[in-house]
């Protein structure tokens, strides 16, 4: 593809360079950097649907080498898409793609909010301090990029977009005059970092407004500058890019858009690339993106399915209600690729269809049969659970949790009551463990959660006391978080307990809770602050005190135990010269204790509903071993000091909400949410 | 100026002021020239070091004294490195094994290796053999503990080994029978009164008997911490009155006052707030282990008669899995709220009985 377009593009590029991204428009054939407004999701969304078309024409042959009798239809399916070619490589993503707000599978508060935003921003004349940042997040193909596009429409703006310069443009204006000289294009590389034209970017995006051209309208002269797309070094150096936000928070004329998706790996970029102290700082707007509900990708799918049904006259064959159902489940919330699959599972013939989807037929069918008679919220989690839990469907994705929703799951533990007729009664003596049904399965939670057992119960260990009222069940919560670290401890078989334990754990947890056992009783508990465990900074604090004393003390020839327990703190109360500046500041700090009623030292560090876990201190559960009193071998983690609250915020343990703890009105907004899909999804 | 505890260490075996007898026997031991390998066990300041130290001094003369911290750093087969610190003079070495965690069996073979290869240069004027002095064999781990005696054996020739415990159960039988087992019990509390009037004395201060009987009460018998408390008092008063405060640790206060939190209040609110009081004592270096033997020995004692053997089986319990475990704070916590459960109902159900 590439000596052509390549051609034409560097005509184009060795012109502009700088220039080319705020004209891009204007040399419309190049077309790569900015992308009409009105135009379908992003390019990642191009590429991946391309992909995935490109898997169809790959994996059919091997399908059918398994049917050898079906094989014989192969030209004539292969003919028929050829006639149909132009249609049909275009991915459904795009032409179907929301041109309105109606159309958009997004929360209708979350698309005001960005609405709301945009119109303040947009509006040059009122808001003249400053360029404004925005910063959407959320998991992909939850929408972000088409509700911007979207609303710009809407607006009347036009968007710029940044876009990560491939090699070969590496260029800056210095080598501007080189590169008429063909073979500058290899020498100039070096010139400019991606930073460096990112910024670059930003400026003249800023500066500059779209050459007025006849045929305009001249309406469009507002614009978003939107950027999905970071340059590497972001990654790497977050602090570049904080510095280059500050100049065009100074600066900035028009409002710029932060596209960001979530991931569950430890490295979120968000939390990497803007910080909240930055956020703050720069008065960022952060929009966080829920995944797609059920029932909106349901209309949006049977919308596609049916539009393309009659335009293809029959050739497409389009999924039943029951298949579209599993679809959505299967996609756990990301819309793109169920339209991918979507467009996949249709053009198939119908029987390798039929293959494909029977086993989940037969159980879609009984579920989709049932849910009338079902009460409400039982419905949709049942089905979820059921279709995820199968093997996924075609283009289906592993479904995740963050770990706030993990551990809420597991903490609220919501349970339905049995219907009249199944009851499982318990006998007399044992009518206290009587508990109704479970709405969540605990194992597959802490698999979602992408967490070891260990740290989730860590976690669980920290907040469960909030979700308990009554000292008994404490106890017997308490005891089976015992149990699980015990069934733990053996280092030759931890790998297998593990599971074990986490299961024992949360389980334990759930069933203990008299409280919340039946679900008539299950009141709401209201929102609940969740925090970050102390333990491992407990753990450390102690070993390292641990350590330091024992290197510090050494000359005294004292057994650890009663050096720390002895020794120490009655040194602490001797006014006893002679000991080196390193000693006396270690027995100030460890020995004495302050005698006030309720320790202030521990800060309480809120998790957040997108915070990934501790992933950084896994490295030292081996290292612990079995005897956690001993100092062991224990390298210092670097990693570590992260984990040290950041935000200052001391806490009694009886206090209220600290502070530090992100927008708890907006977490509420968001398990309200929750509540608010189930509801929609049953309506249907 | 030094602590009490060490500016007045009796240095020879002929000044111990308590266990005399088994003093001299220990003499008549090292008479010879030799001595078998020891096992010196008994409670945390009762002596054993002080001992141990005069039968070296016994043996080699006043150049045990000199002492030298040694950073040593070992290589373990598996690559890793371990740093671990011991105190040496010419003659003897004294290390902790247990420094070095789950490795400590790769430390015992590599120092008893290095110590008994290399030979005394003038071995007619000094003894042919070294000392090794490992202490707390009792944390040892298993395997290390079987490796020590392979090594016991065979450098038996070249080297001593002396080791100090506190209690010989943790350390695996074969060893036991191959070493001498010294027991140095606890001085009683007479003779706890005795040491403190006389180090007293020494300081050119008067303590009255009164105090001093308290003082070794107080301190269990353990003269280390009479020592430092005797200091402490005399720091915070002097001339000292026989019914003065005797000073305790920060540590142990807090740990009362947790206590009494517990018994004052079930909820889960107050379980929270006990947690962090664990976590600070924890956090001042405090084991877990002596924070749970705390905890049982002031609950006990504010706790009904009828609830004492369920609390004191449940402490067990916990203890048991506090050793096992890998997160202390799991079964102390465990251990709290079982008892508050019990506590409470208790209450409850003595508060019925009073209504009817």
């Amino acid at each position: 593809m590439s000596k052509l377009s390549l051609g034409g593009k560097t005509s184009s590029g060795k012109l502009s360079s700088w220039v080319q991204p705020s004209f891009g428009d204007f040399f419309g054939g190049s077309g790569l950097n900015t992308l009409p407004s009105t135009k379908g999701l992003s390019g990642e969304s191009k590429s991946k649907a391309r992909s995935s078309s490109a898997d169809v024409g790959g994996k059919k042959p091997k399908k059918r080498k398994g049917e050898p009798q079906i094989s014989k239809l192969e030209p004539g399916v292969f003919s028929s898409r050829r006639g149909s070619e132009e249609n049909q490589d275009e991915p459904w993503v795009d032409v179907h793609a929301p041109q309105t707000q109606a159309e958009l599978a997004v929360h209708k508060k979350k698309v005001e909010e960005v609405e709301s935003w945009l119109r303040v921003h947009l509006d040059l004349k009122s808001t003249n301090k400053g360029g404004a940042v925005l910063l959407l997040t959320g998991p992909s193909g939850c929408g972000k990029t088409a509700t911007v596009r979207v609303l710009a429409n809407d607006a009347c703006c036009h968007i710029q977009e940044w876009t990560n310069p491939t090699t070969a443009e590496y260029r800056t204006d210095d080598s501007f005059r080189e590169s008429f000289d063909p073979a500058s294009r290899f020498n100039s590389f070096h010139s400019s970092s991606q930073a460096a034209a990112f910024q670059e970017f930003l400026l003249r995006a800023n500066k500059y407004n779209r050459l007025q051209m006849s045929g305009d309208d001249g309406a469009q002269e507002r614009k978003i500058i939107l950027v999905e797309d970071f340059p590497n070094q972001f990654y790497r150096q977050p602090g570049c890019l904080h510095d280059i936000l500050r100049r065009f928070v100074r600066t900035g004329r028009c409002p710029l858009v932060f596209i960001v998706s979530d991931s569950l790996s430890g490295d979120t970029s968000s939390r990497l690339l803007f910080p909240k102290d930055i956020q703050e700082e720069l008065s960022i707007h952060n929009v966080s993106f829920n995944p797609v509900a059920p029932t909106s990708m349901m209309k949006v799918l049977s919308r596609i399915a049916t539009v393309e049904a009659s335009k293809s006259a029959g050739r497409i064959s389009v999924p039943d209600k029951a298949a579209l159902e599993q679809l959505c489940s299967g996609s756990s919330g990301d819309i793109r690729s169920a339209i991918n699959s979507l467009q996949f599972s249709s053009f198939t013939d119908f029987s390798l269809e039929k293959s494909l989807w029977a086993s989940k037929k037969g159980k879609s069918s009984t579920s989709a049969a049932k849910p009338s008679a079902r009460p409400k919220g039982r419905g949709r989690s049942a089905k979820s659970t059921e279709g995820l839990e199968e093997s996924p469907a075609i283009g289906g994705k592993d479904a995740s949790l963050f770990l706030f929703r993990a551990l809420g799951k597991i903490l609220y533990c919501k349970r339905e009551s049995y219907e009249a007729g199944d009851v499982p009664k318990l006998p007399a003596h044992l009518s206290e463990h009587q508990r109704d049904k479970l709405l969540v399965d605990p194992e597959l939670v802490i698999e979602r959660s992408h967490m070891s057992g260990e740290f989730f119960n860590l976690y669980l260990h920290q907040n469960y006391m909030d979700f308990f009222s009554d000292v008994e069940d404490v106890a017997r919560a308490s005891e089976y978080l015992s149990d699980a670290d015990f069934l733990t401890a053996e280092w030759t078989s931890r790998s297998t307990m593990l599971e074990y334990g986490s299961s024992v754990a949360t389980r334990g947890l759930i069933h203990s809770n008299t409280a919340r056992a039946q679900a008539a009783h299950q009141s709401s508990v209201g929102f609940k602050p969740l925090h970050k465990p102390h333990w491992l900074h407990i753990n450390k604090t102690y070993r390292e005190n641990y350590l330091t004393a024992q290197s510090l003390f050494i000359s005294f020839c004292l057994t650890p135990v009663s050096l720390v327990t002895e020794l120490v703190p009655y040194l602490a109360k001797l006014s006893n010269p002679m000991r080196n500046q390193a000693q006396i500041t270690f027995i100030q700090d460890i020995g004495h204790l302050s005698l006030r009623r309720f320790p202030g030292r521990l800060k309480l560090e809120a998790l957040g509903d997108k915070d990934p876990g501790l992933l950084d201190l896994d490295s030292d559960h081996e290292e612990t071993g079995t005897q956690s009193t001993e100092p062991g071998t224990q390298t210092t983690l670097p990693g570590d000091t992260t984990a040290v609250p950041t935000l200052p915020n001391s806490q009694e343990p009886g206090g209220d909400l600290p502070a530090s703890q992100p927008q708890p009105t907006t977490a509420e907004a968001l398990l309200d949410e929750e509540d608010l899909l189930i509801e929609e999804y049953d309506s249907d | 100026m030094s602590l009490w505890v060490d500016k007045y260490r009796p240095t020879s075996l002929a000044k111990l002021d308590y266990h005399k007898e088994q003093a001299n026997q220990l003499k008549n031991l090292v008479q010879c020239g030799d001595f078998p390998h020891l096992l010196v066990y008994g409670p945390s300041g009762a002596g054993k070091k002080t001992r141990i130290m005069c039968l070296l001094r016994e043996l080699y003369g006043a150049g045990v004294e000199k002492l030298r911290i040694e950073h040593q750093s070992i290589v373990a087969p598996s690559k890793k490195k371990i740093e671990i610190n011991t105190i040496a003079s010419n003659y003897h070495l004294e290390v902790n094994p247990s420094d070095a965690g789950n490795s400590d069996r790769v430390v015992i073979q590599e120092l008893i290796k290095t110590v008994a290869q290399s030979q005394q240069i003038q071995s007619s004027t000094q003894r042919e053999f070294k000392v090794v002095l490992l202490t707390e064999v009792d944390r040892l781990t298993k395997d290390a503990q079987h490796a020590l005696r392979r090594t016991m054996e065979k450098y038996m020739a070249t080297c001593r080994l002396i080791l100090c415990c506190n209690s010989t159960s943790k350390v695996i039988s074969p060893i036991r029978s191959r070493c001498l087992a010294v027991r140095v019990p606890l001085p009683s509390t007479e003779e706890v009164c005795s040491v403190l009037v006389g180090v007293c004395k020494k300081e050119g201060l008067n303590l009255p008997t009164e105090l001093a009987r308290q003082i070794a009460e107080k301190s269990g018998r353990n003269l280390r911490k009479a020592l430092l408390m005797c200091e402490a008092c005399r720091v915070q008063q002097y001339p000292f009155s026989a019914d003065q405060d005797i000073p305790e640790t920060d540590w142990e206060v807090y740990l009362r006052e947790t206590a009494n939190a517990i018994v004052n209040q079930q909820s889960p609110q107050r379980l929270l707030e006990v947690r962090a009081r664990l976590y600070e004592l924890l956090t001042h270096c405090i084991p877990a282990e002596i924070i749970m033997k705390g905890l049982v020995s002031e609950l006990l004692s504010n706790c009904d008669g009828h609830l004492k053997p369920e609390v004191a089986q449940m402490a067990a319990y916990y203890e048991h899995r506090l050793q096992l475990g890998s997160k202390a704070i799991y079964h102390l916590e465990a251990f709290v709220a079982k008892f508050m459960a019990i506590y409470k109902k208790f209450m409850e159900d003595g508060l019925d009985n009073f209504m009817f």
